[in-house]
């Protein structure tokens, strides 16, 4: 039913994770900052995890981040890759893959958007428990990250 | 030797189970059991929050139907502010249906397409690779966006009402927060898009003719496949008609006599009592007249389609008749027609659906909430998309919950599924010396008909390693397979 940003916005950020569980919560939370800086650049959905229908949903976008919290140690905590479309499918209806999710889009409704992910290394799991110290800063690097490939590229240069 | 084979967790069904099979030195079937091994804990930990969180709060008890949960604590949390069903006002009863309808709608679109159609399409013996959504979309793209429509459809009209596809908030004490506006009421009824509600409609009565097609050509596998007798439990409108949101209990048993004789839900607790197990934290509810082993009814689609008179909207109604023709109107408890009757519903919920939103009581902003005289005692009762859900609540006098009963829709379920899988057991797995993978599917595939709801049955949070082992009786691995 919500158009009017879609129209206007071909960026979609996808914040997957759940901040009740500590660092679970990284891809919601760097949703937040990016709502905060960027409310009309950019539209902005938040998921617990995946589910086969935002298949529809990313297929009306030229361009798709999903942001996910993640246990690898990755460098400076964070890792931003190029997404391509795969048919692994994991075995509950509502916990897939980004790469599966844009598999259907490209099967069901012949899009294949610009897809990337962003990882963002968590630490601390637990119920109830705020985001660990580590991951805020992989947090910050996150937010550089993305300011650097997604809003100075498209900023005009003087 | 005797084995044990265990299926951990079972796939395709929301939350985790798991299957354990037990054959003896001749590799026939000695026991078998459907475990749910997740830890329960929303009865206790809501004690002490106040009446009113308690409708938001339950709805977390899971992601694919908060609504029920919402609406059934709503019901019950009414009472606790002195309003009973009939005296809620019309603009907040058919507001919350309208929610409920778009609920069950989307639920039963989730597990007929994403769940449970790929067994059907492919068959139960075809490689699991293939067996699944993707599977689905690959080779039957039409079905399959038809399918993401339909559950996009009903999460959007609970979003419209609720503000979020899931745990959104309408209910409050006493009636609805806010009013439907004559926007949303037209993007439903006319969108432009496919996203409206007479192509749901139409797309519901071609998934219903799709089930009749099947059947014709597999009425053998329908009939047989973990098909036991038992008694089905559901809700009805006085006169007998298929009721959803507010209701009388009935319960037949297999033959169709009447063993829960329309019972208002406030005497729930003098009929029914719950059972333990120690192989499960699913409890095993039953009726108290007839005992633990012969008062557990199935619920859901099947035994509401078994229990009603009549359905209370054309189409669906000309669907059930065509239904019940092929048992000669005798009670149906033939397992795989759970999904024919849910497909029956689905077209019901499509139709009541376009009823509510052309009532222009649905756009008034007036008589949102009422109030009573406060008790300390309510009970919401509600079909649920799975079956009948029961929410009990007492609080003190300042409000507090002291006491929270939950018998989820699913735990109604429990025996008909563990009978459901000894039927697998005995008929595919028995005296088998190698067991594929194709057999293991066969007992979830039985399972996979109740469309179990295993996190909202537990209160559960939690994930499974998903493996299958064989055990000799020794206690050594002498097969697995490891399933993703």
């Amino acid at each position: 039913m919500k158009k009017s940003k879609t129209e206007q916005n071909q960026t979609l950020l996808i914040g997957i994770g759940n901040t009740g569980r500590a660092d679970d919560g990284l891809g919601w939370l760097f949703l937040n900052r990016m709502e905060e800086l960027y409310p009309d650049r950019f539209e902005f959905e938040y998921r617990y995890q995946l589910q086969v229908e935002d298949a529809e949903l990313i297929s009306n976008f030229h361009t798709v981040l999903f942001i996910d919290a993640t246990v690898d140690d990755l460098p400076d905590g964070i890792a931003l890759k190029v997404c391509e479309p795969a048919t692994e499918y994991f075995y509950s209806s509502h916990m897939q893959s980004p790469e599966a999710i844009l598999y259907l889009a490209k099967t069901l409704y012949n899009k294949q958007p610009e897809t990337s992910v962003l990882k963002i290394t968590g630490y601390e799991w637990g119920l109830g428990k705020p985001l660990s110290s580590p991951a805020r800063q992989n947090l910050d690097c996150a937010a550089d990250l993305f300011r650097k490939n997604y809003i100075l590229q498209e900023e005009p240069s003087y | 030797m005797s084995r044990k084979i265990t299926i951990d967790p079972v796939t395709r069904v929301e939350g985790h189970g798991r299957v354990t099979i037990h054959l003896d030195e001749k590799g026939r079937v000695d026991e078998s059991f459907f475990h749910i091994v997740e830890f329960r804990g929303f009865e206790r930990f809501i004690q002490g929050h106040p009446y009113w969180e308690a409708p938001n709060l339950v709805q977390r008890l899971c992601g694919i139907c908060p609504v029920s949960h919402h609406l059934a604590a709503a019901k019950a949390i009414d009472q606790i502010v002195g309003i009973d069903p009939p005296d809620l006002s019309p603009v907040a009863t058919k507001l919350r249906k309208l929610m409920h309808y778009g609920q069950i709608f989307q639920s039963h679109a989730l597990h007929f397409f994403y769940l449970a159609s790929p067994d059907l399409l492919f068959g139960v013996d075809a490689p699991p690779e293939k067996r699944n959504v993707v599977g689905v979309a690959v080779e039957n793209k039409d079905l399959a966006v038809k399918g993401i429509n339909m559950r996009k459809f009903g999460q959007e009209i609970i979003k419209a009402l609720s503000g979020k596809r899931i745990h959104g908030t309408l209910a409050i004490p006493g009636g609805v927060y806010k009013t439907f506006t004559a926007k949303n009421r037209d993007y439903f009824l006319n969108g432009s898009d496919q996203n409206n509600v007479d192509t749901m409609i139409e797309w519901s009565q071609q998934m219903v003719d799709f089930i009749k097609s099947y059947h014709e050509k597999n009425r053998t596998f329908l009939d047989e496949f973990a098909a036991f007798p038992s008694g089905h439990l559901g809700s009805v409108q006085p006169d007998g008609a298929m009721e959803m949101y507010d209701g009388l209990m009935r319960a037949i048993d297999a033959k169709g006599n009447i063993t829960l004789p329309d019972v208002h839900p406030d005497k729930y607790a003098d009929y029914f009592s719950e059972a333990v197990e120690r192989w499960s934290y699913m409890k095993f509810p039953y009726l108290k007249d007839l005992g633990r082993k012969k008062g557990w009814n199935r619920v859901g689609p099947l035994a509401r389609v078994n229990i009603c008179d009549y359905i209370p909207t054309p189409l669906a109604e000309k669907a059930r008749k065509e239904f019940v023709e092929f048992t000669g109107k005798k009670v149906n408890n033939f397992t795989m027609y759970s999904h024919w009757a849910r497909l029956i519903e689905t077209l019901h919920c499509a139709e009541v659906i376009k009823e509510l939103l052309l009532d222009p009581d649905i756009l008034s902003d007036d008589d949102l909430v009422r109030k009573g005289e406060k008790r300390q005692t309510g009970i919401g009762i509600i079909e649920a998309p799975r079956g009948t859900l029961t929410h009990h609540y007492e609080v003190d006098d300042k409000g507090k919950i002291t006491r929270c009963n939950l018998i989820v829709s699913t735990t109604h379920n429990n025996d008909a599924m563990n009978k459901a899988v000894r039927w697998v057991a005995d008929k595919v797995i028995s005296e088998k010396k190698k067991i594929t993978e194709g057999m293991l599917n066969q007992v979830e595939v039985a399972i996979r008909a109740y469309d179990p709801c295993l996190s909202c049955a537990t209160q559960a949070m939690g994930k499974m390693p998903l493996k299958a082992e064989l055990y000799d009786s020794n206690g050594e691995l002498v097969d697995e397979k490891i399933k993703n």
